[in-house]
Parts: structure tokens; C-alpha cells; sequence
């Protein structure tokens, strides 16, 4: 048992230490976006984060500003603020994709800042 | 990178943590979170509400809110999400982002439930008086989770193994009892019961299951009398949620394929309409341990809900149908349909049709949250027919319940009750070999459960119920559950209370049933099963090595007054026994667990459990060898451990599951026949020990997950998982004895994909 628990301990670091964040090589960026509420927080973190070379974005809503870690070798912060247009918000002076923000529910869409902090 | 507790080398420390510690990031700032909490009333306009629950996710660091409706609470380092509660009102979760204050505006609950919490993948509800775990659909990604049966991997309470090598029938182990003494409800309705409990763990696809609570001991008298161990209630996808549609497919190394489909449309403000599908199949037959028979069984399985729900501010409603079909073939691999019957081959067979219309309707009052008025009522009809070489069962359920339940305050929120109606209607027909059973069962009742809670600090929970039962008369179901926080990070609960159910003979014991055994009910008719059962548990979080800590301990004994006692120890020249008959004597049930869960980093999910079970029945009335005897199958001990390491929006997901698992007494048709001949007690046997790993990675995209895991990675296979394998029409023959894998190694993949709003 113990044996065999150790193997795949190492298996499972190996998994881990490749997938994990490599801290010497990351970048910085911060894109001030179009988010509304939580929904939109989540929307646009999780397509930055699925999105190829992200290691982490976090939005803060209050500023609307998202914060996001990534490595420069894989990507670049226009396919970023692209990626944030995609999804159907603005990207600091870059205008989000029509068709995409028209597809976000209306709660989400831009002119509705009053909207989520209840 | 070096952390510290590499740097500190304990001797104490194992390979996990030194192996893991690369990946433990930094120490967050000790800072504080402050806040206040509102309600709107009917005028728009804010007040402040006192005594809500403010606490950390996962955690037991909490407070609550003072005259004002302030808070204020030093953040966490394990989580960032903080948690709002309090009776009566949707619980709100806040990702606390950067220090600062918040003012909060909680809206009512607006429909009949307790107040649970869910957030990370399985933790303790802090708040239930009653001890309750909960799986969310965090933990259930996990694993495979097919079904229902494949859902409580990661769990350390719930355990759950194949009843025979033949034909795929799955048991949970709870409290060191058998899953017949769980009272497993889908959305609060009773449903694994009765003839459904063979194989109604598989009949809850992984796909449609929003979350799982398991509450430990004696439980709540709302939904009936019949948990003697606990309850399992697992909430299903609704229509109105968030994912439109979700699309799952998997397939395994053996040839099992699955397919599942929710789709779930909301039609107007007030209206949705949810369908959940399911069709699953295995037609590669599979014979690794080389004793001539299939280790798992080829089925088909189609299963599907249509619902409809309305909500609106004064109601809440919701009905719909369910539908099952299910297909079963097992037994040697030169078995075919047609060769049913005869001696060509041994064979198995099974096919079940299910069908249910159930509904759910709740009157709100907008201005009194804690106040409602809700209706459940459901029918189903359950159908089955199987064979075992060359014996026939077949059975037939149909049921009728209802469960009228009125909850409001008294006086203020922290007295708080419910009460009710209910009435429950069985109908049974089965046919073994020759003899026909028929039972029904009309059972009307009533209930009255009062809740005190004093500031989250207290809370005891007293429920009575009153039943009459038309075949055993009158009975009275008292339960007791208290809650008591004495400390900042200690809880500690009580209970006690009462359980009676029916038991089901054939239908709980059908692994028995693929065995040459000769099956005899001994010493006059079946009684109700009655036990008590009391339990402690003290929940501790701490902090050590920088990290926070929960530690859980709890005890539940369950003592039987009646029980059904399925004997299979004796054999003679003539037949090997399988005795059914009513206890005469003792029979207690003796659980204790331990369990550690620990967060290593933000991303890292630690959990070791240790449980121990100490059951026995006393029996051997029908061969005049009376003893008090070890419960069989039922492993003494079992070591769980559990790492699970998630990024955020889980774009890559490992998690790891180790569990041993101790022996279990087990029976041997030959031996017994032996000790028969040489005119000795029926000797006590024991199976092996051994050890499971299943493991899975995950890796999502925009659109998509895809995974790839595998169950039993050691490969450990039971030795002759069947007693005279080779010659199944013999009379000492049996499939039921086994307490390990049949099948080895399994590897499998899948993909989900789920469109969101």
C-alpha cells in the first residue's frame, strides 16, 4: 500500500508542479472593464482564467478593474483584452464585441450599474 | 520554493505534506472585514437585522451581527468567501476580494427549506443542530459520479460496495449498518426504499444531482419514521437553473458507455421547465478473474425527468413525472437470454419499470419569511423481475405519499416549529419460486417539531411524530437533536431518537439470492424493524503549521429493538440456509470516526479519516447455535485519504483518493457444511484487507471539461469472489459472499459541456 501511495503522490506532484504557476516567469496586467455584477465578474474570470497562458484573474467590481497574471510566452495582452471584448465587455478604451454583449442578459449588459450590489 | 514546514522536518510529517509543500503559497495580512446587514421592508426601506450568521466558508470563524446589524471579523486565511446567513432569508456568499465594508440587503428565502450552506466541495453544515455533511457539485466532479452509488467516494460516512459478483446490486454502509437503515429522499421525498433499495442507487445519474446532505443520527420526524441511522437527501438540478443545458458522456475500459442531458428553460418570469436525461449501457461482456462468469453484469439503463415549476411571490410549485427502464444480464459468459430455465448456463436476469408523478406546492408570505405552507404528494409504481438460474422473483410496489407541512414562529425567530400531516401508502407483491407475499401498508401520521435557537450558540431541535400502521398498530416517534457552540471553534451535538421501518426481505438481501441457498422466513412473520439511536459529535478547528484545521470525532450507536436478521451461516446435507427471522436478543451498532480536513494552500484539499465499526447481531435460533455474532460484510475498520488540488474555474483538477479497508466477517457454504457434519458451532470467518486508489484529472475550457480517471488503479481483485464458481447449479453454490472488487483496474473518460447563461 504504502509503496503504491507513494508512487502516486509523485504522479499527482508531477500533475501538479507542470500545471502549477511558475512565479519567475509570470507578468502582471491590470484592464479596466465594462462588469456590471457577479455574474459578469464570473463570466469574464473564468474565460481569462480557461484562456491559454492565464494563471489567475481576479476583478474587483468596485473598480471594475481585473487584475490578471499570465505568461508572456504564451500570450500577450492584446489576445487579453481581446479575449475580454469576446465575452462581450469593454477592455480599458478597446469597445467589446456587439454581438457578444448583446447575447449577455440584459442585467449584464452596459447602462446597468445599479444593478447586483443589493 | 521552501515553506515552513519543510523547513521544520517533523518526523510526524508524511510524504503528502513534504511532496505537496512546493505548491503553498505565501501568508495572507491579518486584516479585518466590516459590515452591515439590511433587510428591505414592505416600504423600500432599510432596517438593519440583528443576529446574522457572518462567517468564513468552510470554516467555523464567524460572528454575528449586532443592534445596529453590524459586523466586524478578521479575515480568513483559508477562504475568501465570506458567508451571510440567517432563518428565513437566502443565504448570501461574498467574495471578499480586497479589505473592505459592505453593506448588505438580504432577501427572503422565499420557499419552504432549512437554511443550508454550500461552498467548498464537502463540509459540515455549521449550523444544523442535526450532524449533516454536504457533497456539493464541487466534490462530485471529483469522480466519475455516474450515479448516486459513485458519489460518496470522498465521503468517510458513507461507504458503498457491490451485495454479489454477479449482478451489479450496490449497498451503502452507514453507521456501520446496511443502506435499508438510511432513509435516502430525492428533494426531501423517502424514494430508495422498498423494492427500489436492490438497485436504486443506480437509478440517480451523477449529472442530475445539485448537491447531496448526509445527516447523521436519528434525523428530522418531518419526513417520516423511517431513518433509523440517518438521512441522505439529495437535491436534483432544478428547472430554473443557471445551465441552460449540460451535456455529459462517458466511457470506460470495459466497454460501459453513458450519455446524459439536462436542458432546463426558464419560459417566462414564473415559469420553467426542466428535462434531465439518462441513458447508460454496458454490452462488452468481461471476464478478468477467469472464473467463467461475467464480473459485471450487461445492462441498458433509460432514465428520465420532465418537470415544471411556477414561482411567484405568494407560491411556489412544481410537478412532474419520472420514468425508469432497466435491463440486467449476468452470470457465466456462455449464458444467453434464451438458455433462461435451464441448465445450459447459470444466468441472471433483470428488468425494472419505474414510473412516478410527483409535485410540490408552497405558499409563501412575502412579509413573513420564516412563515409557509407546503404540499408534497407522490405515486409511484415500481416493477421487477428477475431470475436467479432457475428462480424467479418478481415484485411489484406501488405508493402513495403525502406530507402536509405548515412551519411558522413562535413569537419571534428563535422559536421556530413545524408541523404536519402525512400519509403513506405501500402496496406489495413479489413472488419467490413458488410462494407468494403480499403487503399493504396504510400508514396516516402526524407531526410537531419545535426549533429553539438562542444566538447560533444553541440550538435543540425536539420532533414527535404519531403514527398508526394498520398491520402493527400505533406507534410514537420521539427524536432529540441539540447543537452547542461553547466555544468560538467548538461544536458539539446530541441525539437520540427513534426509527421503525418494514423490512423487505428478498429485495434487501437480493445478493443472497445468486447462491444455490434454500430461503426459509423462520419462526413466524417478519415484525417492523425498531431501533434507537444516539450519537455525539464534536467539530474542532484550529490552527497549526499556519493553516486552518477541522477536526470532526463522532460516536452513534444504534440498538435494535426488532430487527430482520438474514442468516447465512448454516449448511447441512441437504440445502445451505438462508433463514429469515425476527431478532431474539441483542443487536447494536457501535460507529465511531475521525476525520481531519485541512486546506495545505488556497488549492489544496487535505482529508484523513479513520472510522471504526463494531456490530453484532445475535443469531443461529433456526440451527439451535444461538451467539451473538459479528454483522457480516461489514468491514471493521476503513482508512480514507483524500487530496484534491483545484485552480481557479477548475481549469486543471487532480484529486487522489486512498482508502483501506479492514476485514469484514464472511461465510463459507462448505465450511459450514463441515462444522455441520463435525457437530461444531458454524465457524467465523474473515475476508482480507485491502486497499483502493481511484484517482482523476480534469481540465476545462470555455466551452468544455474533459476528464480522465481511474477506479481500483492497484488492480486489487477478491480471490474466487464466487464459492463453486465452476459448478453454479449446485446447492452449496453463492455469488454473495463478496467483500472486495470484482472487476480490476478501471480506466475511464469523459467530456462536459455546459452552456450558461
Amino acid at each position: 500500500m504504502k509503496q503504491l501511495t507513494i508512487v502516486l503522490a509523485l504522479l499527482l506532484g508531477v500533475v501538479f508542479s507542470t500545471t502549477a504557476s511558475k512565479p519567475g516567469k509570470e507578468k502582471e496586467v491590470k484592464i479596466k472593464t465594462s462588469a456590471v455584477c457577479e455574474m459578469c465578474k464570473e463570466r469574464i474570470e473564468k474565460n481569462l482564467t480557461l484562456s491559454k497562458g492565464v494563471n489567475e484573474a481576479v476583478l474587483n467590481l468596485d473598480d471594475k478593474v481585473v487584475t490578471i497574471k499570465y505568461n508572456p510566452k504564451k500570450t500577450d495582452e492584446a489576445s487579453l483584452r481581446k479575449v475580454i471584448t469576446d465575452t462581450g465587455y469593454d477592455a480599458d478604451s478597446q469597445v467589446c464585441s456587439q454581438t457578444a454583449h448583446d447575447k449577455l442578459p440584459s442585467c449584464c449588459q452596459k447602462g446597468n450599474e445599479s444593478h447586483g450590489h443589493h | 520554493m521552501l515553506t515552513q514546514i519543510e523547513q521544520m522536518k517533523l518526523p510526524s510529517l508524511n510524504i503528502y505534506l513534504i511532496l505537496l509543500s512546493c505548491l503553498l503559497g505565501g501568508r495572507l495580512q491579518a486584516q479585518r472585514v466590516t459590515g452591515t446587514i439590511y433587510e428591505r421592508n414592505e416600504t423600500g426601506k432599510k432596517s438593519a437585522l440583528v443576529g446574522v450568521n457572518v462567517f468564513w466558508g468552510g470554516t467555523s470563524l464567524g460572528t454575528i451581527t449586532d443592534s445596529l446589524g453590524k459586523f466586524d471579523i478578521a479575515r480568513s486565511a483559508k477562504t475568501n468567501r465570506l458567508i451571510i446567513s440567517y432563518i428565513g432569508y437566502k443565504t448570501d456568499t461574498i467574495k471578499i476580494s480586497a479589505e473592505s465594508n459592505f453593506d448588505i440587503i438580504m432577501k427572503p428565502e422565499g420557499q419552504l427549506g432549512e437554511v443550508v450552506v454550500r461552498g467548498t466541495s464537502s463540509q459540515i453544515d455549521r449550523l444544523n443542530p442535526i450532524q449533516t455533511e454536504i457533497i456539493t457539485t464541487k466534490a462530485l466532479a471529483k469522480a466519475a459520479c455516474c450515479n448516486l452509488s459513485e458519489s460518496f467516494e470522498t465521503n468517510a460516512s458513507v461507504s458503498v460496495s457491490y451485495s454479489d459478483a454477479v449482478t451489479g446490486a450496490k449497498q451503502i454502509q452507514f453507521l456501520g449498518l446496511g443502506g435499508q437503515y438510511v432513509q435516502t429522499n430525492v428533494e426531501n421525498v423517502p424514494t430508495i426504499r422498498g423494492l427500489a433499495s436492490t438497485f436504486g442507487m443506480n437509478y440517480i445519474p451523477g449529472t442530475w444531482i445539485q448537491s447531496i446532505d448526509i445527516a447523521k443520527g436519528a434525523g428530522s420526524v418531518v419526513n417520516g419514521y423511517e431513518s433509523l441511522t440517518g438521512a441522505i437527501n439529495v437535491e436534483l438540478i432544478k428547472p430554473d437553473a443557471r445551465e441552460k443545458t449540460y451535456f455529459n458522456t462517458y466511457v470506460n475500459n470495459f466497454g460501459r458507455g453513458e450519455l446524459n442531458l439536462n436542458l432546463n428553460r426558464k419560459l417566462s418570469d414564473k415559469w420553467a421547465v426542466g428535462f434531465l436525461t439518462h441513458a447508460s449501457t454496458l454490452q462488452n461482456r468481461v471476464d478478468n478473474n477467469g472464473d467463467g462468469f461475467m464480473d459485471l453484469p450487461l445492462y441498458t439503463q433509460f432514465n428520465g425527468i420532465n418537470r415544471w415549476q411556477y414561482k411567484s411571490d405568494k407560491m411556489m410549485a412544481q410537478f412532474g413525472v419520472k420514468a425508469l427502464h432497466e435491463n440486467r444480464l449476468g452470470g457465466q459468459m456462455a449464458f444467453r437470454e434464451n438458455m433462461r430455465g435451464t441448465s445450459q448456463a447459470y444466468g441472471f436476469g433483470n428488468v425494472t419499470n419505474r414510473v412516478e408523478f410527483f409535485s410540490k406546492t408552497a405558499k409563501l408570505y412575502q412579509d413573513k419569511p420564516y412563515k409557509g405552507l407546503g404540499l408534497i404528494l407522490n405515486a409511484s409504481q415500481h416493477n421487477t423481475n428477475s431470475y436467479f438460474g432457475f428462480a424467479n422473483y418478481d415484485g411489484n410496489q406501488r405508493t402513495l405519499y403525502g406530507n402536509l407541512i405548515y412551519q411558522s414562529i413562535i413569537s419571534n425567530t428563535n422559536h421556530q416549529f413545524k408541523t404536519g400531516f402525512n400519509y403513506l401508502l405501500d402496496d406489495y407483491r413479489e413472488t419467490y419460486k413458488d410462494s407468494l407475499m403480499t403487503r399493504m401498508e396504510s400508514v396516516p401520521g402526524a407531526f410537531f417539531e419545535y426549533t429553539y435557537n438562542y444566538l447560533d450558540k444553541f440550538t435543540v431541535v425536539a420532533g414527535l411524530r404519531a403514527d398508526y400502521h394498520n398491520l402493527f398498530g400505533a406507534f410514537v416517534t420521539p427524536r432529540l437533536h441539540a447543537r452547542w457552540q461553547p466555544l468560538e471553534h467548538t461544536v458539539v451535538r446530541v441525539s437520540a431518537g427513534r426509527g421503525q421501518r418494514t423490512p423487505n426481505a428478498l429485495a434487501e438481501n437480493y445478493g443472497y439470492l445468486v447462491s444455490g441457498r434454500a430461503v426459509r422466513f423462520w419462526g413466524g412473520p417478519l415484525q417492523p424493524e425498531v431501533s434507537w439511536n444516539y450519537g455525539l459529535s464534536i467539530t474542532q478547528t484550529f490552527h497549526w503549521f499556519e493553516k486552518h484545521w477541522d477536526l470532526i470525532l463522532d460516536y452513534y450507536r444504534t440498538d435494535f429493538q426488532n430487527q430482520l436478521v438474514a442468516d447465512t451461516d448454516h449448511a447441512d446435507a441437504l440445502a445451505s440456509h438462508l433463514y429469515f427471522y425476527n431478532l431474539r436478543g441483542k443487536s447494536y451498532s457501535n460507529s465511531f470516526q475521525v476525520e481531519l480536513n485541512t486546506l495545505l494552500s488556497k488549492r489544496t484539499e487535505v482529508k484523513v479519516a479513520y472510522r471504526l465499526f463494531d456490530v453484532w447481531q445475535t443469531m443461529g435460533q433456526p440451527a439451535n447455535d444461538v451467539r451473538l455474532a459479528q454483522r457480516m460484510m461489514i468491514p471493521r475498520e476503513r482508512v480514507l485519504f483524500n487530496i484534491g488540488y483545484t485552480l481557479p474555474y477548475d481549469k486543471w483538477k487532480a484529486d487522489l483518493t486512498v482508502q483501506w479497508n479492514g476485514k469484514a466477517r464472511i461465510n463459507d457454504p462448505m465450511k459450514s457444511l463441515q462444522a455441520t457434519i463435525e457437530r461444531k458451532s458454524m465457524p467465523i470467518l474473515y475476508s482480507q484487507s485491502f486497499v483502493n486508489v481511484n484517482a482523476q484529472v480534469s481540465r476545462a475550457f470555455k466551452k468544455f471539461e474533459v476528464y480522465l480517471g481511474g477506479e481500483n488503479l492497484g488492480n486489487f481483485k477478491q480471490p474466487n469472489p464466487i464459492i463453486h464458481s465452476e459448478d453454479p447449479f449446485n446447492k452449496y453454490f453463492d455469488a454473495g459472499q463478496t467483500w472486495g472488487p470484482v472487476i480490476g483496474r478501471t480506466i475511464y473518460a469523459g467530456i462536459r459541456i455546459k452552456v450558461k447563461d
